[in-house]
């Protein structure tokens, strides 16, 4: 099976399934091996590199909260040179492209890390993440600055801005646009009785998400692909983001929780996607996804979008 | 480190606040070392059936490995469990204790944490022959400590951190493994290392560890969430710890 998740073009990426982490869950490289089997995803998207390097947040970073989490890790890393000196040869390795996922606060930080993104062979894309505090204008400089780069460029939009900057940002250069970054809150960490701000992940973000994708399946042209991001705790959740229009998805924090529900999902939605896409005998089809079940869903779907995006793939 | 499914053999409580779970374990799990933890998750037998409350795994320091596969953990009596219970256990994660070689004193504190991930060295070091005093310092002097092996010098600390014959008791030691309860865990430790420092003249390098239990979200070094500053490098607790010693943390 071969999948274009960026737009066609000098530099497109193909994915062999329709899957992949999310940026800050598996780690910059085969953290998981032990647990997951790395040839059943569709690619493997880094944890958030910046150019210099970045110390974790100080104080709680992680609270518990109703079926989910609140994270604040700061984003550590030992900046772009080292990672790309420390796992330059197990990315090399991995039976799986590897995208790199990159944060910047300028333009100049970017275009200075793209230099040395586009000497790694290794790395296969770029997912730039935009951060929740930029404005239009700013994000749209970040993009512009990363799609010099000589390989394909993801855009991760912020979750607030996401349908106000999607076609803008498609427009400076991005070929793909992932939905979303998690959304951030705050609460109140329970040992310390300080409260804490940080990202949101947990299945209830997944509703917000979707909702995001079907809208902004129908209002960008059909070539940018879009990849869903954002509460995935099952292999339902992910054919949902595919029903709405999602040409992949991106599992984050349920992985912690059940390494095996990323392989799973991996595996389930590359035996749909390839009856999909190849019009693949009966055989050959998912045993979780049969026939049956396919024609009913379309049934059910109104005549509205979710399946009308499917049926135009 | 691996995946791997159990199940909860027998419950039993130890004292007013506890309760001890045996499980029935995995074989790799038998040879797991003190300081060495598990992050434990509930299942269901239908794998469709899973709940996402709790939304991330426990850890849980094991207080004794049996043969036959069987380690027992120790929980608040207040979290409610059955026998027959299925579990998904990752493990073993972080870095076994090190201890001296000439072992002979060592001194275990407790504060504002019970004393569970110090309790699986207790049969190796009383087996040695290394005489055992641990401190129950803050809340941790709620504990009951009458199931712990009778060898083993259990002191209560005043409301002010001290306690008779202090001076002596941290200049006997040879070694001191102190745990704290999640939260302020830095600002706990440097209240010990004041402690030590104001009767000692100095405190040694690979003398005094602290023992983390921050949750953690993966737990096999990717989420990076529990990443700490020491003097001169970064560590994970995940995969570096849940020991380290107390001279390299950076407790401000």
């Amino acid at each position: 099976m071969a999948i274009e998740i960026t737009r066609p073009g000098k530099y497109s990426l193909i994915v062999s399934t329709p899957v992949m982490p999310a940026a800050g869950t598996l780690g910059f490289a085969d953290s998981y091996k032990a647990m997951i089997d790395y040839e059943k995803l569709g690619a493997l998207v880094t944890n958030p590199v910046t150019l210099d390097a970045w110390n974790p947040a100080a104080g709680t970073r992680m609270i518990p909260l109703d079926a989910g989490i609140l994270l604040h890790t700061g984003l550590p890393n030992p900046g772009l040179s080292k990672v790309i000196r420390r796992y330059r040869k197990t990315w090399a390795n991995m039976p799986i492209p590897v995208i790199l996922h990159l944060v910047g606060a300028t333009a100049q930080h970017i275009e200075r890390a793209s230099g040395l993104i586009d000497e790694v062979d290794e790395i296969a894309a770029v997912e730039l993440g935009l951060s929740d505090d930029l404005d239009e204008a700013d994000a749209l400089a970040l993009v512009r600055a990363a799609a010099k780069m000589e390989k394909p460029l993801l855009a991760r939009l912020p979750f607030y801005e996401c349908c106000q900057f999607a076609l803008p940002i498609a427009e400076a250069g991005a070929d793909a646009l992932v939905l979303t970054a998690a959304p951030r809150g705050t609460a109140r960490d329970r040992h310390s009785g300080r409260l804490v701000s940080g990202r949101i992940y947990g299945p209830l973000i997944k509703p917000m998400i979707l909702r995001m994708v079907g809208r902004l399946r129908r209002e960008i042209p059909e070539e940018i692909p879009i990849i869903g991001s954002g509460g995935i705790h099952s292999p339902a959740d992910a054919r949902d983001y595919i029903e709405a229009g999602a040409v992949a998805v991106q599992v984050d924090t349920a992985t912690w929780a059940q390494p095996k529900m990323l392989e799973r999902i991996a595996r389930d939605l590359g035996g749909w996607i390839a009856t999909r896409h190849k019009d693949a005998l009966l055989d050959e089809w998912n045993p979780d996804m049969g026939h049956t079940e396919a024609l009913q869903r379309r049934a059910r779907t109104p005549s509205g979008d979710a399946g009308a995006n499917q049926g135009g793939r | 480190m691996k995946e791997s499914q159990a199940y909860i053999e027998r419950i039993k409580r130890v004292n007013r606040d506890f309760q001890r779970l045996d499980l029935a374990v995995d074989q790799s799990l038998s040879h797991l070392l003190a300081g060495q933890a598990l992050l434990a998750r509930r299942i269901e037998k239908d794998y469709d059936a899973e709940r996402w409350e709790p939304y991330l795994r426990d850890l849980w320091f094991p207080v004794d490995i049996h043969a036959s596969n069987i380690l027992t953990i120790e929980l608040p009596a207040r979290e409610q469990f059955a026998p027959g219970q299925l579990l998904s256990l990752i493990g073993p994660v972080g870095q076994p204790f090190r201890f001296r070689q000439k072992l002979r004193n060592i001194l275990l504190i407790t504060y504002h944490s019970p004393p569970t991930p110090l309790l699986l060295m207790l049969p190796y070091l009383l087996e040695r022959q290394v005489s055992v005093t641990m401190v129950l310092m803050g809340s941790a002097r709620q504990y009951g400590t009458d199931h712990l092996p009778s060898e083993v010098e259990i002191i209560v600390a005043e409301d002010n951190l001290t306690w008779n014959d202090m001076v002596m008791t941290l200049g006997w030691a040879d070694q001191v493994f102190a745990a704290v309860g999640p939260g302020d865990e830095l600002s706990h430790f440097a209240d010990i290392m004041r402690l030590m420092r104001d009767r000692r003249n100095e405190v040694p390098v690979n003398y005094a560890f602290g023992v983390l239990q921050r949750p953690l979200p993966c737990g096999v070094g990717a989420c990076h969430a529990c990443m700490l500053n020491l003097r001169g490098s970064q560590k994970l607790q995940c995969l570096d710890g849940p020991a380290f010693d107390l001279t390299t943390l950076r407790l401000n």
